[in-house]
């Protein structure tokens, strides 16, 4: 079959292109672990709320004693339960996503997080967030319709201000905790 | 219209597509580019994801 040189030449460009590209997005996922999130881990959406992890206490921001932060957030319709939550930012996060009805997606405009939510399954995206700021939390897979009500908000903080709201909470706490006791 | 001779016209004929190489390679360069750009500069500014 005769392909004109100059023909050829094109496909070679272009064909370079897209090695180009496959490959820094191979290397990026093989050695930067950049890659789209995989979780398999399933979970009875009829009983949630009856949960130890997604019970209505336990949902929101958590930080372990190691300092990881786990978002636990269930989605149902129309709403993200809860419906705002404050995060450090250059941090990262571990979202832990259940639905409590039907298919949901939700995304954070401006940020990379971004994912499926599948009745039966628990879908986890660890991100993290370089910018400060308030980010809207929407619902981006049609799940009826109330859909394009179906928000909530996300506060990024600078992580020094977390830090200070950690310390001060803690040092409340405390304080509290003294004062029970010498009362008693 | 100037005429040609035979020689420059086999010349023309039998050198290299110089302009047809800058085209192209433009036009790589530019989508190059732009990719690079929105990879590192807007996708991956906002956050590594896993």
């Amino acid at each position: 079959m005769h392909i004109d040189p100059l023909e050829r030449k094109w496909v070679l460009v272009s064909l370079g292109m897209c090695a180009l590209f496959v490959s820094i997005i191979m290397i990026d996922a093989l050695f930067h672990g950049v890659n789209a999130p995989s979780n398999v881990e399933t979970i009875d959406s009829r009983k949630i709320h009856l949960s130890e992890e997604f019970g209505e206490d336990n949902l929101g921001v958590q930080v372990a004693e190691n300092g990881e932060i786990t978002v636990r957030m269930v989605a149902g319709r129309y709403a993200f339960f809860p419906k705002e939550i404050t995060i450090p930012a250059e941090t990262k996060i571990t979202f832990r996503w259940v639905s409590m009805d039907v298919l949901h997606g939700v995304h954070m405009p401006m940020t990379n997080m971004s994912t499926m939510i599948v009745p039966g399954y628990v879908s986890q995206v660890e991100s993290s967030f370089p910018r400060p700021g308030e980010y809207p939390m929407l619902c981006n897979e049609y799940c009826g319709l109330g859909h394009d009500h179906m928000w909530s908000k996300v506060s990024v903080i600078d992580k020094e201000e977390w830090d200070a709201s950690r310390a001060a909470s803690k040092t409340v706490t405390s304080d509290t905790i003294d004062e029970e006791q010498n009362n008693e | 219209m100037n005429k040609i001779s035979e020689e420059e016209r086999q010349k023309i004929l039998e050198s290299p597509p110089v302009g047809t190489w800058i085209l192209m390679l433009s036009v790589a360069g530019g989508m190059v580019a732009a990719w690079l750009f929105l990879y590192y500069g807007v996708f991956l500014s906002r956050g590594i994801i896993n």
